[in-house]
């Protein structure tokens, strides 16, 4: 009995102790600079360069939200603004919990930081919300229409503490690099959340395109990301192909189980992100999230140096096609060597 | 209209269980019984009688077979659901933990208890009078409960428990009170103290009783009227004369007669 | 250091009172009724989207917040119906209602997400009236605080009350309860719709503070329900209606407070809901452990 209760209390304090480390370690008071020490003037030491305090923050872990952070934290880099050196960078993942990321919209207001990275629309909404009546700078990034978001007043203007980068693309291009690799298809199918205003607003568009490339769209829904296997596989003799829209659920969580779907049963998948396509889709006239986060950098970058966000309008997305023929082949096509060479990005195994 | 002012009518009532199967039961068989204001029946019978189906019946607890009619006061009440049926029917169960709220004090019990039948409002549910009331009907027991109502009722033990429903199941007034062997579950001490606080609110509150026992010396030396079950029927119904220095030996001999059968209940025999 | 514990607190407090009124819900119906009542993640988020879409189209913050309450006493009677009437078990009726409004919620909301940045919310208003940014911690609190006040007080009348009683009585011996002559199919209509109100009252809270409804923001509210209610009860181990409520709102701010702590510690971001599992459990695990020391009776388990 005495040792069960020992080996309780004994790991209880060690994953508090351990628990708290790193809070100790935030609250050890920073170092003076030490001064020169051949200085023997009255002339004070020169003032310690400003260590900058960016939080960034994003609602989910997949692989093209993670690109976005990377490349936010590589174009301040390139910009003169490197972690560890200049740079506090305050990073935070909400798990997918909605109240998680309230509050760390509330930590970072607290933190009061130089500038907030929020990744992803519901990230961006509350942050912003918590941050009303301070001015701190938030930029956002991976946020789809920034405008019904209430984050800019509109597309060509940014808010007097607000602007970002949406991952916006064009539908055309999206439909017309899939028939590049399959000029014969007519029904094209697709799956997504209808829960992620992101995802429905694509899928609102492409039914409005479909119809000028004679194609019928057919489309699967999955709440959850427990749903996108039972999605994807309702689509199976359905459609031709698939076309996944930038989806937190479809295309980022659960792309492993479309996947499947597509190589199970040789019904090729397209994707409109250039993390998705890595996965092991075909390929797609992608968003490229890692050039997206740059641009939100590069962005961060600018107002640290002293611009204002409201003199920064919001940008769009550019899209680069990228290709993946090891997967085109396990899902049953061949990619065209044409469409191949114009690729501008191309996977290889 | 009878002459004999019946409080309680029971006509035609069967009630069979799981009909249609191997374990189809008669529980009770085409029961007729006129109980008069102030009558305190004595329920007897062997197991399997009938006899809690029969106070179940009447408190609704589920509908008799087509054709049977309960009557209180001259209003139907056949068919009506158990709560309603609560307007009537006041209850004592077995078990003490079924006829009270042991999360709640005894205040409060005693505040739902008093209501019995009423609609409920939003007025508060216990007040200076309610109070009052709770410790004048509390005192006479004896027990001291009447100082403690704000104890939770399952801290009470199940004397105590008992005595409290017993008093949930009358302060309202009820037209009918129905013990089901309200003391069985009691040591002998126990039994004794309640079976004679049964006693005296039955006398004081003039209430209408009606109660099933195992113990045939109970059931003759307590109650105006005896009623014996077999198999679903009445067999033997005495009143207040007949049933008056019998002994259990009588007993014996009477439901013989009226069965037909040999009496051959060892617990009933046995009981002391 | 000193504003570090201030913050962590301060906003601890707040999500307690907005959660503890999730928290008061669910109290309702599983410990009053004893009635496992999972509408919650729904109606939560039907509060929310309702409140919105209202604001959006220009009514008066409040106003819109009294509307939530009256879609959520709708839902909350809906599960109460498929219990009394349809006899389905309360699990069953509280999953299929739970499964059933995420469609109704994206019918009212007109999409999955309702931006709230531009409007004049709840939090505005009293912002105006103290003075101060509508994002700061004070005016989050001032709200919340009022409206857990008016519920504590509402409801620790109501529960004292014939009616409120029987409720309660409902949940302690259901068979009591009818044989007294109370509809108890009548108290578990009330019973979840006064919950399911409650919690959409939460939902429309959050949603103007958070600046936005979505229709995934309830996803999770039932457990955080219950995990409060439970917390509450052993960390405090109230008697009585008053600090029963209390209780509530107290088990919601200590798991809040775990979240908070565990996130601000900024482990790496798959670990933080491990961290609040085990910090729960450390504190549950103290009351046990301080008996186990003084060797102590210790109480059976409960299940629930």
């Amino acid at each position: 009995m005495k040792k069960n209760l020992l080996i309780i209390l004994g790991s209880s304090l060690l994953i508090l102790v351990m628990a708290l480390m790193p809070f100790f370690g935030a609250c050890a008071p920073e170092e003076p600079p030490p001064p020169p020490p051949e200085e023997e003037e009255e002339e004070p030491p020169p003032p310690p360069p400003k260590v900058y305090k960016v939080c960034i923050s994003q609602i989910v872990t997949h692989p093209d939200l993670d690109s976005n952070r990377q490349g936010i934290m590589d174009a301040m880099a390139e910009e003169g603004f490197i972690e560890g050196e200049n740079v506090d960078f305050i990073i935070r993942n909400a798990q997918g919990d909605m109240t998680v990321a309230v509050s760390i919209a509330d930590y970072y207001v607290s933190l009061k930081p130089d500038i907030i990275h929020a990744i992803t629309t519901p990230m961006a909404q509350t942050t912003v919300a918590a941050a009303e009546g301070t001015d701190i700078s938030i930029i956002f990034s991976s946020v789809t229409d920034p405008v019904t978001a209430g984050l800019v007043p509109s597309w060509t203007e940014a808010a007097p503490n607000v602007t970002g980068v949406s991952d916006w693309f064009e539908m055309p291009p999206q439909v017309e690099f899939v028939l590049s690799v399959l000029p014969d298809i007519k029904i094209l199918g697709t799956a997504y959340n209808p829960g992620e205003v992101n995802a429905a607003v694509q899928i609102e568009i492409l039914n409005d395109v479909a119809p000028d490339y004679g194609l019928t769209i057919v489309e699967a829904t999955a709440a959850t990301t427990a749903d996108v296997y039972a999605a994807g596989m309702s689509l199976v003799g359905r459609c031709d192909a698939v076309w996944i829209p930038t989806c937190n659920t479809v295309g980022g969580v659960g792309i492993e189980s479309i996947i499947k779907v597509g190589e199970e049963h040789q019904l090729p998948i397209f994707g409109s992100a250039v993390g998705m396509v890595e996965t092991g889709l075909v390929g797609g006239a992608s968003c490229d999230y890692y050039w997206i986060g740059k641009q939100a950098g590069y962005m961060a970058a600018r107002i640290l140096k002293g611009e204002s966000p409201a003199d920064i309008p919001p940008m769009k997305s550019a899209v680069s096609t990228v290709v993946y023929p090891a997967a085109a082949e396990r899902m049953g096509i061949t990619i065209p060597q044409a469409v191949i060479d114009e690729a501008d990005i191309v996977i290889e195994e | 209209m009878s002459e004999n002012k019946s409080l309680l009518q029971l006509r035609g009532i069967t009630k069979i269980f799981s009909r249609g199967t191997i374990d189809e039961v008669n529980a009770l068989d085409n029961i007729n019984l006129d109980v008069n204001a102030e009558d305190y029946i004595t329920i007897i019978g062997s197991n399997g009688a009938g006899k809690t189906t029969m106070l179940n019946v009447v408190a609704g607890v589920f509908p008799p077979e087509r054709g049977g009619k309960i009557i209180v006061n001259g209003i139907d009440i056949t068919g009506l659901s158990e709560y309603k049926h609560a307007a009537y029917v006041g209850r004592v169960y077995q078990d003490p933990n079924i006829g009270t709220a042991a999360k709640m004090t005894i205040e409060e019990n005693l505040a739902m208890a008093v209501l019995r039948g009423q609609t409920r409002g939003l007025r508060a549910a216990s007040n200076k009078q309610r109070r009052e009331l709770f410790h004048s009907a509390l005192a006479p027991l004896g027990l001291g409960l009447e100082d403690r109502l704000n104890a939770l009722v399952g801290t009470l033990s199940s004397g105590q428990r008992q005595a409290v429903a017993l008093v949930m199941a009358t302060i309202s007034k009820p037209a009918l009170l129905l013990l089901d062997e309200h003391i069985a579950n009691l040591d002998p001490k126990t039994a004794q103290i309640v079976l004679e606080l049964t006693e005296m609110i039955v006398k004081k509150e003039k209430m209408t009783t009606m109660m099933v026992t195992h113990n045939m010396e109970l059931a003759l030396r307590y109650g105006s009227r005896l009623i014996m079950m077999h198999e679903g029927k009445i067999v033997v119904d005495l009143n207040e004369e007949q049933k008056a220095g019998l002994t259990i030996n009588d007993l014996v001999s009477a439901f013989e007669k009226a069965s037909g059968r040999r009496f051959i209940e060892d617990k009933i025999l046995l009981r002391r | 250091m000193l504003d570090v514990v201030s913050g962590i607190l301060s906003f601890s407090f707040y999500e307690g009172l907005v959660f503890g009124l999730v928290a008061i819900g669910v109290y309702l119906t599983l410990r009053v009724l004893a009635f496992p009542d999972l509408t919650v993640d729904g109606s939560y988020t039907l509060g929310g989207g309702m409140a919105a879409v209202l604001i959006v189209a220009g009514v008066h913050p409040f106003l819109a917040m009294l509307a939530a309450i009256g879609v959520g006493l709708c839902a909350g009677l809906v599960t109460g119906l498929l219990n009394t009437k349809l006899r389905l078990p309360a699990l069953l009726a509280g999953i299929l209602m739970m499964v059933g409004l995420w469609s109704v919620n994206l019918r009212v909301m007109g999409g999955a997400n309702v931006s709230l940045l531009r409007e004049v919310t709840a939090f505005d208003k009293v912002a105006e009236l103290l003075g101060l940014r509508s994002g700061s911690i004070v005016v989050s609190i001032t709200v919340a605080l009022v409206l857990a006040v008016i519920v504590f007080f509402v409801l620790n009348w109501f529960l004292r009350t014939e009616i409120g009683l029987s409720l309660r009585a409902c949940g302690d011996n259901e068979q009591m309860v009818r044989s007294l002559g109370v509809d108890t199919d009548k108290n578990i209509l009330l019973g979840c719709s006064i919950s399911n109100g409650l919690v959409a009252l939460a939902g429309a809270m959050v949603a103007q503070g958070q600046g936005f409804a979505d229709v995934g923001m309830g996803i999770g509210m039932i457990v955080m329900g219950l995990a409060s209610v439970i917390i509450g009860e052993a960390l405090f181990r109230p008697r009585g209606v008053a600090r029963l409520l209390v209780a509530a709102v107290g088990g919601a701010f200590v798991y809040r407070l775990f979240i908070t702590v565990a996130l601000r510690l900024g482990m790496a971001p798959g670990d933080l809901k491990l961290i609040t599992a085990v910090l729960v459990i450390i504190a549950l695990a103290i009351p046990f452990i301080q008996k186990k020391l003084r060797r102590e009776w210790i109480p059976p388990a409960v299940r629930w």
